[in-house]
């Protein structure tokens, strides 16, 4: 009985206080969006009816179309402006720079390589309104903006990056933030591939090439695919950098973004819960398939390794 | 081998071999590393040179003139005298020193920062009638801020430690179920949930309060950081927190003095990264409508440079300087533990 | 293959001194042992033979010419690890070819199977390392060094993550292999059976200095250094204060080493009393308390005729008995011991 009573107690003062936050913060907010998506809820916060509206907006029945819906010409804009930013983002930053950022990095002597990783880090850790402020410096159309001061000097017309480049904007603006996740991880990797390895290597012969394609790349095989998916997802989801930087801006209305914009925004939000609500569903349903993936790629044994003491 | 290799060439080949790769990546990761770094640059020559409402492009640039050099140099000493560093990095400062007294040092005044010491500085330059006549003292912000960010550190911190102890060192029916789960709740961005959060904090009647922030910011980044926690206690090895348990120790007093000792890196690690989160917020804090009834830093800079003084790129520049101060102070100190996490048990 | 020779060879890292100012030279086709306590040094001059460090001064020379600059891979050196170091990602096969991408090696594969062949590991050419046991894939890793007929092959502590058996077959095969193919050997070791006998000669090193240089009965009889004594011979030697009352020793001795087998018990000698009998399977080992500190016997018979307590007399021959001086340097002259006068 004492042993149970233990048991009991232990559970409460350790993890009680987690699942409290967690249920009341996570869990019963996916549930609401569930039901919310579902209703017509506006800006009065009330539910007057249950209905499929919201989704109604998105997509609509469609003859022609394959699947039997058409999407809805504001949603479908959303979907493919989400998957242009997050392809980019993904392929030309998070995931590409960070590998080209941790190998050189890692090749350098480790005072001078964590020298540049700090300096990558630099955005991830500054306020996100001074870091969509200093966008705004640099990308000024005027002759005052950072860019144009230094392509004048080339001998080029001012430019407005957020006119006539608003998607290149974005993309870069995100991917100086979401280089250095993958930096670390990918960081962090590396030193663990056994120093005999490397060694092994070049007494074999192998040059910096051979020791990149046949020990460094193969051990970086599952954190790639682990950066890859969990940072799509962060992209999808993420619109603070957009709406910091171009504000409720056509050419960069994201999915998340319209989801923030109809609900939530400062000023400019309009209120329309339930139409968020429902974006948020799909964002939610595409969020548990990432999950799905990333348990794949995560080492189920070393993280469900048992307890070695049985005592309580 | 058929015959003996010409030593010496290769011996040429080598150093030459080196001495390229080395150059060629640090001009590159210089060369890349320069556009993350210029913007913050500009906006502190603009916080220190800028005079009512000018951009001192030019102060950037002899800045940079004196600055680059100066970095190529003590990089170029740090490698060819590598047990001088302390002369060179001596030298190399107080050339750069020299270099900016000569060449700015005209330029440069305190007088954007007199926000920090005039309480109603928005009145005094537009008059009291108008909308910035409710803009407070920037230090009001500062508190609410500081407030915020520490408390719900601090939860943050406690929650997710008690709970990664729990998870990695205790046997409990239902465990794999709750990693596994928990696993599943890690992938949910808090952005992601932002508009059915504002509805639950709503009907809880949080709106418009600092509560309502400081428990959202702890309730979404507690799953990753229980796993950050989890990995620091799986590295603790079993060995001590038995030999604790077979010298008396229960499992809680093995946990306070003999387990919690050891993850100390992971704990300064989860609460730089927690403060910082806290400290930058903004989404949160507008979207659960805090900013009706209180002002933040994150805020107090939105409205700053938006609506108030959106033409004094001086004052704006300065504030940014102002706030970013704390993040940036926090996260040099704290760097080296940052860069010890272990993400989420990826597979190796 | 080469003509190896350290030149003043010193490494430090910061501070610290990993190895301190040594010189070496060795025979073309040799086997080298380095033999010392952890941290004294040896893996650090290994790793600068091999190129992976760089030396802080001094030279190393193959074939009297400096190939300090020189990169590991063009220096042509095999290595096999205490860890093996074989490629996770890629068959046994495979791994034994890798160093062949490197150079130009006509029918590199062919080469690959009679290699496996002579380490007997032919049938596993198509496994991953881990499912290879710890004897198997040392074989491969010896395979992966020897395939490009290094100018040297180094290996560092290759044995020690092997059971007892399987140690003792490995050390005849590396003995065997290293003959055949003539290749210049330097085996990095902690454990002085290894060194004594796979190596032609034996370096001991201490503290990052070379203590000396010798055959493997060298160091046992005449170890130059008090340090070498210690270190070569199991059970340990005993040292006794020079000074001690009964002692004759030459002028400026400080202590002298008696190996336990050089003790026997007699009719008179040194009083003493056994502390504990210790079987060894074919010998036992007798320690006794004495005026002279504690003293370790070792008796040629497998059951002691001793018990704890029983009182003796230890005798000893003087030339089986060595003396260092202050500088804990060998010296010469005769060393006696008579019972002080009563």
């Amino acid at each position: 009985m004492a042993l149970v009573s233990r048991q009991t107690t232990n559970a409460l003062v350790f993890l009680g206080p987690a699942i409290v936050f967690i249920v009341c913060l996570l869990i019963v907010p996916i549930i609401v969006d569930l039901v919310v998506a579902f209703t017509d809820m506006n800006q009065t916060v009330r539910v007057g009816e249950f209905t499929t509206a919201q989704f109604q907006k998105l997509a609509r029945p469609s003859e022609d179309s394959w699947w039997g819906y058409e999407l809805r010409g504001s949603f479908y804009r959303a979907l493919s402006l989400s998957a242009i930013y997050i392809f980019f983002t993904l392929a030309f930053f998070n995931v590409g720079f960070a590998l080209v950022l941790a190998l050189t990095t890692t090749a350098l002597p480790d005072w001078l390589g964590g020298l540049y990783r700090a300096v990558w880090l630099l955005p991830r850790m500054s306020p996100s309104v001074v870091y969509g402020l200093l966008w705004l410096w640099t990308v000024d159309p005027t002759e005052r903006g950072l860019l144009n001061q230094i392509i004048s000097v080339a001998g080029f017309e001012p430019i407005n990056m957020k006119l006539d480049a608003p998607l290149t904007l974005i993309v870069f603006a995100n991917g100086f933030i979401g280089a250095s996740l993958g930096m670390l991880i990918l960081t962090s990797a590396i030193r663990s591939i056994p120093q005999h390895l490397f060694h092994a290597a070049r007494a074999d012969g192998a040059g910096s090439l051979s020791i990149l394609r046949h020990i460094v790349l193969p051990a970086l095989r599952w954190p790639l695919s682990y950066i890859t998916v969990f940072q799509t997802l962060a992209l999808l989801v993420s619109f603070e950098y957009i709406f910091l930087i171009m504000g409720p801006a056509r050419q960069t209305m994201t999915m998340s973004m319209l989801a923030y914009t109809k609900t939530l925004a400062p000023d400019i939000g309009s209120g329309q819960y339930a139409y968020g609500a429902a974006i948020t569903l799909i964002l939610i349903v595409i969020g548990m398939a990432v999950a799905m993936v990333l348990w794949r790629l995560t080492n189920m044994q070393r993280l469900l390794a048992r307890p070695r003491i049985e005592v309580q | 081998m058929a015959q003996a290799p010409d030593w010496d060439a290769l011996a040429r080949r080598s150093r030459r071999g080196r001495l390229l790769k080395s150059t060629l990546l640090i001009v590159f990761l210089t060369l890349v590393s320069i556009p993350v770094l210029l913007p913050f640059f500009w906006m502190l020559v603009i916080a220190l040179s800028a005079r009512t409402g000018g951009v001192e492009s030019d102060v950037l640039w002899r800045a940079c003139a004196v600055l680059v050099p100066g970095t190529l140099a003590y990089v170029a000493l740090h490698l060819a005298l590598p047990r001088h560093r302390l002369l060179s990095a001596l030298v190399c400062s107080g050339a750069i020193v020299l270099g900016l007294w000569v060449l700015v040092g005209d330029e440069l005044h305190l007088r954007n920062f007199r926000f920090l010491i005039t309480p109603n500085l928005i009145e005094e330059i537009r008059g009291a009638a108008t909308a910035g006549g409710q803009f407070p003292w920037v230090w009001e912000a500062f508190v609410n801020s500081f407030l915020v960010a520490l408390s719900s550190t601090f939860l943050k911190v406690t929650v997710a430690t008690l709970a990664g102890y729990y998870i990695s060192r205790f046997t409990f029916r239902g465990r794999s179920a709750f990693l596994q789960g928990l696993l599943l709740i890690e992938v949910f961005h808090p952005w992601m949930l932002a508009i059915p959060i504002f509805l639950v904090i709503f009907w809880i009647g949080l709106l418009n309060t600092l509560a309502g922030p400081i428990l959202v910011l702890t309730a979404i980044q507690l799953p990753f950081f229980i796993f950050i926690m989890k990995g620091f206690f799986d590295a603790v090895p079993w060995d001590i927190e038995m030999s604790a348990m077979t010298d008396g120790a229960s499992r809680r007093e093995a946990f306070w003095y003999v387990v919690l000792p050891q993850v100390v890196p992971g704990l300064i690690a989860i609460t730089v990264l927690g403060f910082i989160q806290g400290w930058e917020e903004y989404v949160f804090v507008t979207a659960l409508r805090t900013g009706n009834s209180y002002w933040v830093m994150s805020t107090y800079l939105y409205y700053v440079a938006e609506d108030v003084m959106g033409v004094d790129y001086g004052l704006v520049a300065a504030v940014s300087v102002f706030y970013i101060i704390p993040s940036l102070a926090l996260y040099l100190f704290c760097q080296r533990y940052l860069t010890q996490m272990t993400f989420g048990g990826i597979k190796g | 293959m080469a003509r190896i020779t350290l030149n003043g060879l010193s490494k430090t890292w910061g501070d610290v001194v990993a190895v301190d100012d040594i010189s070496l030279e060795i025979a073309d086709g040799e086997f080298v042992a380095i033999l010392g306590p952890s941290g004294c040094g040896k893996s650090t001059t290994l790793f600068m033979l091999a190129g992976v460090y760089m030396p802080t001064s001094g030279d190393i020379l193959f074939d009297g010419a400096r190939v300090n600059d020189v990169e590991a891979r063009m220096r042509n050196v095999g290595i096999v690890f205490q860890s093996y170091a074989l490629y996770p990602n890629m068959s046994v096969l495979k791994n034994i070819l890798f160093p062949t991408r490197f150079q130009k090696l006509d029918n590199a594969e062919a080469k690959a199977h009679d290699m496996a062949a002579l380490v007997q590991v032919d049938g596993l050419l198509d496994r991953r390392p881990s499912e290879l046991s710890g004897g198997q894939q040392q074989r491969v890793a010896l395979a992966r060094a020897l395939i490009k007929e290094p100018n040297l092959l180094l290996l560092d502590e290759p044995l020690s993550n092997l059971d007892a058996t399987l140690r003792l077959n490995m050390r005849a095969e590396i003995r065997r292999l290293t003959r055949e193919l003539g290749v210049t050997t330097i085996l990095v070791t902690h454990d002085q059976i290894e060194a004594t006998t796979m190596a032609d000669r034996i370096v001991c090193m201490n503290a990052g200095r070379i203590e000396q240089v010798g055959t493997a009965h060298d160091l046992y009889a005449r170890p130059s250094t008090r340090f070498v004594a210690g270190f070569i011979g199991s059970p340990p030697i005993n040292f006794i204060d020079a000074r001690a009352p009964g002692i004759t020793a030459p002028d400026g001795a400080d202590v002298i080493g008696i190996r336990p087998e050089a003790l026997h018990a007699s009719e008179s000698g040194i009083p003493a009393s056994v502390l504990h009998v210790e079987p060894m399977g074919r010998e036992s080992l007798i320690t006794c308390a004495t005026d002279l500190g504690e003293l370790k016997m070792l008796e040629p018979t497998p059951t002691s005729r001793f018990r704890d307590g029983d009182r003796l007399a230890l005798q000893f021959k003087s030339e089986d008995v060595i003396a260092f001086d202050g500088d804990q340097k060998l010296m010469e002259g005769p060393i006696t011991w008579q019972a002080a006068d009563a």
